[in-house]
């Protein structure tokens, strides 16, 4: 599996996380420094970019959730896009398309925060 | 008599007869709904003493680094007494060097059940410190008794009306009679850990079969994590992580059926292929009732000792649930309401459970997130997928998961077979890292339907075995599949 690249891009009033690669028991704890980073910061809306993501784990997807949730509490989201039709299966399947917003183009999820 | 009066003394009759038959009627309504309040008091009763129970389980393994049998046994017993509203109890575990059973948790006035005490004694004895003393100074021989029965056989002993069962000791105080018992016996694997037992409902009234199996359910959860603490006191930190994988292999292999049921007209099969670093997975069948039978398969998302855990407490929890309706997504539902109280906020279970009428074959899925099943029908040659809206269980609350879940009902027919499945199974990698599939997996399927749920099986597993060649999966993979038979 290739080992993800997480890259981080400030925006005024919101961050966009890209992911690049596979994100398994091993690389999600970079993601999750990346996230909680965010959260000290103040900076509760996050787009999740996953256009180069081609696996994610369900510890992970399930940790996603707990990172939306709370970003909720304090006004803001954690939003999915790009996801490849292969993960948005997975996540369908779970259930948590309920939960997570999830959008199409990251314009989508922009125009949400704007 | 004049025609009359013998017609006024007939109307007066009717009226009385009616009178007599209505205010009967009343009393008999009066009393269903009596009866009927108490036990829909007694159920919610139930449901919150589960809660309790798995959620102190839970925190005892999840946020405690150092596991205390003492506390933790006192903490079943306080449990295992309000599930059961029992007066008194006690929990004896097996002690190797004597080759006894001893009284390591005791709570209320809870008699010597070896029935030792001879009158003089029983006469001093009123306190109950001294009571609760003499029981846990006093082995009991294997074999021995009504505890020594219970971890003997293996068997759980109801005796509503103990008073007139020669294996029950009598007292002449009046505080030490045992009117109604409960034991259960604890048991890890083969292996007999102790018994559990319970005496006197406080309301007076006897013990019933819904007491044992939620007794039963909460030793089954308890068993799994006294066998935990045991072994894991005397280890350093290297020899626990290896112990851990260990022992989340044992509570993997100890929850999973230890024989598929046989029923008339259906035949099963499953098989649970765990993988090195241990998923999670696990099926399970539940007689609910004479016509009903359950069906689980699920998969949790923590792997190791965590993921095992998660499991036996999903076990357990559906296991408690089952038998209390027989929609599915009822069942489902309050399984969730459990578990979202309870597991870490990042953690789910995916399940799929269904019951199969088995006298009307008629199946209803009610699906947590978990992966479709497919059905193939004798009289076609494609799938239907049975496809039911539903998430995971445990990461959303109550209104969420419940406006989401849905359960679907099918209609099978003889021959047909339907299979439920984890994604290990369609997600294994081959050498190359590409996924068996799917179709693949579908193919497998169809091919051997024809020949019943075991050839399906094996179909699967030789095709799935020749595909992944020797690769190390990282997931486990567990089928189930059922068919009607003629």
């Amino acid at each position: 599996m290739r080992e993800c690249i997480i890259k981080r891009e400030e925006r005024e009033n919101y961050d966009i996380v890209r992911l690049d690669g596979a994100l398994d028991s091993y690389s999600f704890p970079r993601l999750e420094t990346t996230l909680n980073g965010l959260r000290d910061a103040q900076r509760h809306r996050v787009i999740l970019d996953c256009r180069g993501l081609d696996y994610i784990s369900s510890a992970a997807l399930g940790a996603l959730i707990g990172f939306a949730r709370r970003a909720r509490e304090n006004d803001g989201d954690l939003k999915l896009t790009g996801l490849s039709p292969k993960i948005y299966n997975i996540v369908e399947l779970l259930g948590f398309h309920k939960i997570l917003e999830i959008h199409n183009d990251l314009e989508d999820a922009v125009k949400k925060f704007e | 008599m004049t025609a009359e009066t013998s017609s006024g003394a007939f109307l007066a009759s009717f009226l009385f007869l009616l009178l007599a038959l209505t205010s009967a009627g009343l009393f008999y309504a009066v009393n269903a709904i009596r009866r009927l309040r108490r036990e829909r008091d007694e159920l919610i009763h139930q449901k919150e003493v589960i809660f309790g129970f798995i959620h102190d389980v839970g925190d005892v393994f999840m946020h405690s680094e150092d596991v205390d049998l003492d506390r933790m046994l006192n903490r079943v017993l306080f449990y295992a007494a309000r599930t059961t509203q029992a007066g008194a109890g006690a929990i004896y575990l097996y002690e190797k060097g004597e080759d006894a059973f001893r009284a390591r948790a005791v709570s209320g006035i809870f008699p010597p059940l070896s029935g030792t005490l001879d009158t003089q004694l029983e006469k001093a004895v009123s306190k109950s410190q001294h009571i609760e003393r003499l029981v846990r100074a006093e082995p009991i021989e294997r074999g021995e008794g009504l505890v020594g029965e219970a971890a003997d056989f293996g068997v759980p002993i109801l005796i509503e009306d103990a008073e007139r069962d020669p294996r029950v000791p009598t007292f002449d105080q009046e505080f030490l009679r045992v009117r109604s018992i409960l034991l259960v016996p604890m048991r890890f694997l083969q292996k007999i850990l102790g018994v559990l037992v319970v005496v006197n409902r406080v309301d007076g009234r006897p013990f019933i079969q819904a007491d044992l199996s939620l007794l039963q359910a909460l030793a089954d959860q308890a068993s799994v994590s006294i066998h935990y603490a045991g072994l894991r006191d005397s280890l350093d930190e290297k020899q626990r992580i290896d112990h851990d994988l260990t022992v989340a292999r044992q509570i993997q292999t100890a929850l999973l059926p230890k024989a598929i049921p046989r029923l008339e007209g259906v035949e099963l099969a499953a098989f649970n292929h765990p993988a090195q670093e241990i998923g999670g997975d696990y099926y399970d069948f539940i007689q609910i009732d004479d016509d009903h039978l359950g069906i689980a398969i699920a998969d949790v998302s923590g792997k190791g000792i965590v993921g095992a855990i998660m499991m036996s407490i999903s076990r357990s929890v559906l296991r408690a649930q089952a038998l209390m309706s027989r929609n599915p997504s009822d069942v489902l539902k309050a399984v969730n309401r459990v578990m979202y109280e309870d597991i870490a906020e990042d953690m789910f279970v995916s399940m799929l459970y269904m019951v199969l009428n088995i006298r009307t074959r008629e199946l209803v899925v009610a699906r947590a997130g978990h992966e479709r099943p497919a059905w193939s029908r004798a009289s076609e040659k494609s799938f239907t997928i049975i496809d039911s809206p539903g998430m995971a269980l445990g990461i959303a609350d109550k209104e969420v998961f419940e406006a989401t879940l849905r359960e679907e009902t099918v209609q099978l027919k003889a021959g047909d077979v339907v299979v439920a499945y984890t994604d290990g199974v369609t997600e294994a990698l081959d050498a190359d890292r590409h996924e068996w599939g799917v179709e693949r997996f579908l193919e497998a399927v169809s091919t051997a339907a024809p020949d019943g749920a075991n050839a399906v099986l094996n179909n699967v597993q030789q095709r799935l075995m020749r595909f992944v060649g020797g690769v190390e999966q990282y997931d486990d993979m567990t089928l189930l599949a059922l068919r009607i038979l003629q």
